[in-house]
C-alpha cells in the first residue's frame, strides 16, 4: 500500500536537492497554536470596527436598553439550525531552509473543513468535507529562488489535495508586509485562512437546502477576505476582540460603553440589540449562552453573531430574537472536559471540528513521509 | 440471490491505538438501531493466501459497552444544565455501541488480527457450525453429532449447537456436568433433554444403558409415558428444529426403595411396575464403608473397624458366623464393645461404641425402611438388579425419599455394580445380553457425593474413580449440582463438557469457573429459565443455548 502522503516526496526531494536543510529535531515539530488564535483572528477581520457607533437592528433601539430577552426555543418547536461548519488544521516545522544567504522556515500543514446536517431526530452527519495537505514556504527575498519556487508548482497534486503555499502573500489573516512578523507565526496565519477559505467553500454544498427555516451556523466570522453574501447563515465566534467601544448619540448625550460593561450586564438566555460593522454589511450582537453564576468571568458564556447584510439594512428585531433563541437552545451538549471553550462552545460545530481532526493523518504517518533526500557528498 | 449478496452488515471493527485488536479478540462498533446481544456468533472477512478467496474469521460476541464523547460524568451533568432532567438536548451526544468479541476460528487457520474497518455480520447457519468447529463433525461423523441445543441469535436466525459423542461418551474424552441455581428446574430437564438426544441419534442405543437417580419428588418416575397435555406448538417446533423427536422414555425400569411397611418408599404417583429393593447385611457388607462416607473419622478408627467386619462377614470369618442381620451386627458390636482388652488388639470398647451408635442411627433409627433384617421375595438387592444391566433400557432409582446416608449407600452402590460389570468383575451377572457398551449413570446434587475439598471419603473416591477412568470402561457420568464451586475439582475437571444455568455473582468468581472469561461470568448471571451455556471440549467459546420441555409426563405429589 502506498504510503498516503506520498505526493509529498518529489516535493521534498526538489527541495533537498537545491537546498541545504537544517531538519526539525524528530524530522517534524507541530507547531503549537496560539491560544487566543480565534479573538486574533477577530481582531484582524474586524479591525475597522474598533469604534461602534451604529445600531444594526429595527426597530431601532434604544441605547439606555441593550438587552432582548431570548428564551431558548428548542429543536422540537422550531429546527431553525440544519447546518454546521467548521475547520480544523494543525502546522508541523519541517526544518529550515538555505538557499545562497537566505534561511527560512519550511512548514506543513493539514488543514480541513466539514459541514455537517442535522436531521430531524437530532442526528448529525457529515454532508461533505474537505482536507487539504499545505506545503508552506515563504518566497522571495524572503525565502525560495524563483527558479525552485517556479519547479515546486506542477508538484502539486491535480486533485488540489496537496497544495504549495508561498507564505509571504498578504490575506486577511497576514495584512502585515512579511518583514514585520514572524515567518512561522505568519505561516500559521496563511494555512487558517486557507481553511477558512475551504470552510467558505462548503457553504455552497449547503445552498440548496438552506432557507428561511433551515440555516447555517458558520464557525467565527461571516468576512474573510470578502464578505459571505449567502442568505440564511450566521457566523457564530466562540472569542472575539474585548477591546470595541460603543458609542451611541452624539454631543453631550453621547453613551460610552466598553464591551466587558456591556456583557456584564447581560443575563442568561439574552442578547445585546444588534450593532453595525462594516458600514452596515455585517450586523453584530452577543448573546448569553449560559448564566454568569455558572462560571468564572463575565464574558465567558457570551457568542458573538454576525448577520451578514449585504445591502446594508439593519436586522428586524424578530429574526434575531429568533436566531439568538435558537441558538441559547444549543448550548448543550458542551465539550466540557475536551475543549476550554466549552462554555461557549456549539455541540454540532464541536462535532464538524471533531470530524475534520479524526481525518489528519497522525503525526507517525506523517514524519513516514518526511524524507529529506542525504546531501550528497 | 445468495445469501451472501442478502445479507446486512451490522457494523465495522475498530482497532485503536490504546486497543488493537488481537489473534484472539476484536471489537466492532454498532451503527444506531442495530441489535446485538451477548453470545451472537459474527463473521468477518480475513486475508488469505494469495489465490484465494478471502477466509472467514468468526467470533463471540462476548460483552457490548455504549461509548459517547464525554471525558467524564461531570461532562455529562453540566451538559444538562448543571443537572436539570427536564431539557432534551438539540445534539444528542454522540456515542456508538461497541461489541466486544472473542475469536472463535477461522476457516484458513488464520489468527492474524482482524484489520481495522471490517464489516462485520451475524454468522449464517453453516457459519456458526464453522465457527463452533462442528463442521467437519457434521460432514465426516454425523452421526457423532449430538444435538445439544438451539442457538438463538439477535436477528433471529437459530441453528442447532452439537456435541461430539466422541467428547460425551468417549473415547476422547466424557463426563457432563451441570451446574446452576435451584428453583429453575432446568438442571434435569437440561440432562434428561441430552440423554434422549445421545439415544435418538446413537446408530447404537441398544448399546447404551441410563441409569438414573430421581432425588426430587416424583420427577422422573414418569418418564416412560407421555404428557397429558400436548407439547406448546413452539417446543413442538424446538424439538423439530433440533431434529429431534418429542417422545418418553422406552424400556425404562423403576427401582424404588422399600419403605417401613414393606411398600415402595417413593412420592406418589409410584409407577406400577416397578422393582423394590431393600438392603440386608449380606447384601450390603462389602460396602459399609459407603455407609460412613459422611462419618467425620479424623483417626481412621472407623474405617478400621468397618474393615474389620466387612472382611470378616464377606470372608465368612468364623467369629461372624451368627452375624446375619443388622440387628445381629449390632449385638455383636455391643458384646466387642463390652469386653475387656481391645477387639482384635486393635479397637478400644470405646470406638466400637462410636461406631456402633452410628451405625444404629443409619440402619435401625434413622433408616426409611430401606434396611432389613432379611429380604422378602419381592424386595431385590440394587446390585443384583444392576449387575444384568441392559443396553437399551433406562433405569430410573428412586432415592427421593431416603436419608442422606442411605442415598449415599445406594449411589455408592450403582456405581460399584456398573463398574465391576465394565470391568467384568461381576461374577454373579446372569443376563445373556452383552454388557452395554456405555453405560450413562445420571445423578443432581452431586455435591453431597463429591463435595469438595482435600478429604475423599469412600463414595467420593467412589465418584473419582468414575469422572477419572470411567471413559475407558464405557462408565459416562452426567453429574449436576446448583455449585460447581461445592463438587471436587478432579470430578468436574474430568468433564469435558460443562453446562451452566444461572448462577449467582460470587459463584461464578470462584476458581472453578476460570474457564469463562470475565465478560462471560457476567452473562451467566443474567441467563433466564431454559437459558444455559454450553462449554464443550470442540468449541472454542462457550455458546448459550435453549432447549425443548421434557415430551414425558411430570407429575409431582
Amino acid at each position: 500500500m502506498p504510503h498516503p502522503l506520498s505526493c509529498l516526496t518529489p516535493a521534498l526531494n526538489l527541495l533537498g536537492a537545491n537546498l541545504k536543510i537544517l531538519p526539525a529535531t524528530g524530522g517534524a515539530v507541530e507547531e503549537l497554536q496560539h491560544p487566543d488564535a480565534d479573538e486574533i483572528e477577530d481582531t484582524l477581520l474586524n479591525r475597522e470596527a474598533g469604534e461602534i457607533t451604529d445600531f444594526a437592528e429595527t426597530p431601532t433601539p434604544s441605547p439606555a436598553n441593550l438587552y432582548r430577552p431570548t428564551p431558548p426555543l428548542f429543536r422540537a418547536e422550531k429546527h431553525l439550525f440544519r447546518f454546521f461548519i467548521d475547520g480544523s488544521l494543525r502546522t508541523y516545522y519541517l526544518g529550515t531552509g538555505l538557499e545562497e544567504r537566505r534561511s527560512f522556515p519550511i512548514q506543513l500543514a493539514q488543514i480541513g473543513a466539514a459541514a455537517m446536517v442535522r436531521h430531524d431526530d437530532g442526528r448529525i452527519r457529515c454532508l461533505k468535507s474537505q482536507h487539504k495537505i499545505l506545503l508552506l514556504i515563504p518566497t522571495g527575498q524572503y525565502g525560495l529562488s524563483d527558479t525552485v519556487w517556479q519547479q515546486l508548482q506542477p508538484l502539486q497534486t491535480p486533485d488540489g489535495f496537496f497544495e504549495v503555499v508561498d507564505t509571504t502573500r498578504k490575506t486577511a489573516l497576514t495584512p502585515r508586509d512579511p518583514s514585520e512578523e514572524d515567518p512561522r507565526t505568519r505561516a500559521g496565519g496563511i494555512a487558517r485562512h486557507r481553511m477558512h477559505q475551504l470552510e467558505v467553500e462548503l457553504i455552497q454544498a449547503t445552498a440548496a437546502e438552506r432557507n428561511e427555516s433551515a440555516w447555517l451556523i458558520l464557525d467565527g466570522a461571516v468576512k474573510l477576505d470578502d464578505f459571505i453574501k449567502e442568505p440564511f447563515l450566521i457566523g457564530v465566534a466562540k472569542s472575539f476582540r474585548k477591546d470595541p467601544e460603543f458609542r451611541f448619540g452624539g454631543g453631550r448625550s453621547t453613551a460610552r460603553r466598553d464591551i466587558t460593561s456591556i456583557l456584564a450586564g447581560l443575563e442568561f438566555a439574552h442578547r445585546t440589540v444588534a450593532f453595525s460593522a462594516h458600514n452596515g454589511k455585517v450586523a453584530f450582537w452577543y448573546v448569553r449562552l449560559r448564566p454568569q453564576e455558572e462560571l468564572d468571568y463575565p464574558l465567558m458564556g457570551v457568542v458573538k453573531v454576525e448577520l451578514p447584510r449585504p445591502d446594508g439594512t439593519p436586522v428586524d428585531s424578530d429574526l434575531a430574537d429568533l436566531i439568538s433563541r435558537a441558538l441559547v437552545a444549543e448550548r448543550n451538549v458542551t465539550p466540557y472536559g475536551w475543549d476550554r471553550r466549552w462554555h461557549c462552545h456549539l455541540y454540532p460545530i464541536f462535532l464538524a471540528e471533531q470530524t475534520i481532526k479524526n481525518r489528519f493523518y497522525s503525526q507517525q504517518v506523517l514524519l513516514g513521509a518526511v524524507r529529506w533526500p542525504k546531501p550528497t557528498p | 440471490m445468495s445469501e451472501e449478496t442478502v445479507r446486512q452488515p451490522i457494523g465495522r471493527t475498530s482497532a485503536t491505538e490504546r486497543d488493537p485488536t488481537t489473534s484472539d479478540k476484536f471489537r466492532f462498533w454498532l451503527p444506531p438501531d442495530t441489535i446485538v446481544n451477548p453470545f451472537d456468533i459474527v463473521v468477518v472477512d480475513q486475508v488469505n493466501q494469495a489465490g484465494q478467496p478471502p477466509s472467514k474469521t468468526y467470533g463471540l460476541v462476548t460483552t457490548l459497552e455504549h461509548r459517547t464523547d464525554a471525558p467524564n460524568d461531570l461532562a455529562n451533568f453540566i451538559s444538562n444544565n448543571f443537572g436539570e432532567l427536564s431539557e432534551e438536548p438539540n445534539t444528542p451526544r454522540q456515542g456508538t455501541t461497541v461489541a466486544f468479541v472473542n475469536v472463535l476460528n477461522n476457516t484458513a487457520d488464520i489468527y492474524m488480527p482482524v484489520p481495522s474497518e471490517r464489516l462485520v455480520y451475524f454468522a449464517d447457519l453453516e457459519g456458526i457450525q464453522q465457527a463452533l468447529g462442528t463442521d467437519t463433525l457434521l460432514r465426516d461423523r454425523p452421526h457423532d453429532a449430538i444435538p445439544a441445543g438451539l442457538i438463538k441469535m439477535s436477528n433471529g436466525a437459530s441453528a442447532v449447537a452439537y456435541l461430539d459423542r466422541r467428547y460425551v461418551l468417549g473415547p476422547e474424552s466424557a463426563h457432563v456436568n451441570i451446574s446452576g441455581i435451584s428453583g429453575l428446574a432446568t438442571k434435569t430437564s437440561y440432562a434428561m433433554f441430552l440423554i434422549q438426544s445421545i439415544l435418538q441419534r446413537a446408530r447404537d442405543p441398544e448399546k447404551i444403558a441410563v441409569i438414573i437417580l430421581n432425588v426430587k419428588q416424583a420427577d422422573l418416575l414418569q418418564i416412560d409415558r407421555r404428557r397429558d397435555d400436548p407439547l406448546p406448538p413452539e417446543q413442538m417446533e424446538l424439538w423439530e428444529a433440533l431434529g429431534l423427536e418429542p417422545r418418553p422414555f422406552q424400556n425404562v425400569h423403576y427401582l424404588l426403595p422399600r419403605g417401613p411397611n414393606g411398600q415402595a418408599n417413593s412420592y406418589p404417583p409410584v409407577p406400577g411396575v416397578h422393582t423394590l429393593y431393600a438392603y440386608d447385611l449380606e447384601g450390603t457388607a462389602d460396602k459399609l464403608d459407603l455407609l460412613f462416607s459422611n462419618v467425620a473419622d479424623p483417626s481412621g478408627t472407623m474405617e478400621g473397624i468397618y474393615g474389620e467386619i466387612m472382611t470378616g462377614i464377606t470372608g465368612r470369618d468364623y467369629e461372624f458366623k451368627d452375624v446375619q442381620s443388622w440387628d445381629a451386627l449390632l449385638e455383636f458390636l455391643r458384646e466387642k464393645q463390652g469386653e475387656k482388652g481391645r477387639w482384635r488388639g486393635m479397637f478400644a470398647g470405646s470406638s466400637i461404641g462410636a461406631f456402633r451408635r452410628h451405625l444404629r442411627r443409619i440402619v435401625q433409627t434413622r433408616q426409611t425402611g430401606i434396611f432389613v433384617q432379611s429380604r422378602s421375595r419381592n424386595e431385590r438387592r440394587l446390585s443384583d438388579v444392576l449387575v444384568n444391566i441392559q443396553g437399551g433400557h433406562t433405569y430410573v432409582v428412586d432415592i427421593a425419599k431416603l436419608a442422606d446416608d442411605e442415598q449415599t449407600l445406594v449411589f455408592g452402590d450403582i456405581l460399584r455394580t456398573v463398574y465391576a460389570v465394565k470391568a467384568e468383575e461381576a461374577e454373579n451377572r446372569t443376563e445373556t445380553a452383552p454388557v452395554p457398551e456405555k453405560v450413562i449413570i445420571f445423578v443432581d446434587e452431586l455435591n453431597k457425593y463429591a463435595p469438595s475439598g482435600p478429604k475423599a471419603s469412600p463414595i467420593t473416591q467412589q465418584v473419582l474413580d468414575v469422572a477419572e477412568r470411567g471413559r475407558s470402561l464405557g462408565v459416562i457420568l452426567i453429574s449436576a449440582q446448583q455449585f460447581m464451586s461445592a463438587v471436587h475439582d478432579r470430578v468436574t475437571g474430568n468433564c469435558a463438557t460443562k453446562i451452566l444455568g444461572r448462577s449467582g455473582s460470587a459463584e461464578v468468581m470462584q476458581p472453578d469457573y476460570r474457564f469463562l472469561e470475565q465478560d462471560l461470568k457476567m452473562a451467566v448471571t443474567r441467563l433466564v429459565k431454559g437459558e444455559l451455556l454450553v462449554s464443550h471440549a470442540v468449541y472454542r467459546q462457550p455458546v448459550k443455548v435453549i432447549f425443548p420441555l421434557p415430551a414425558y409426563r411430570q407429575e409431582q405429589s
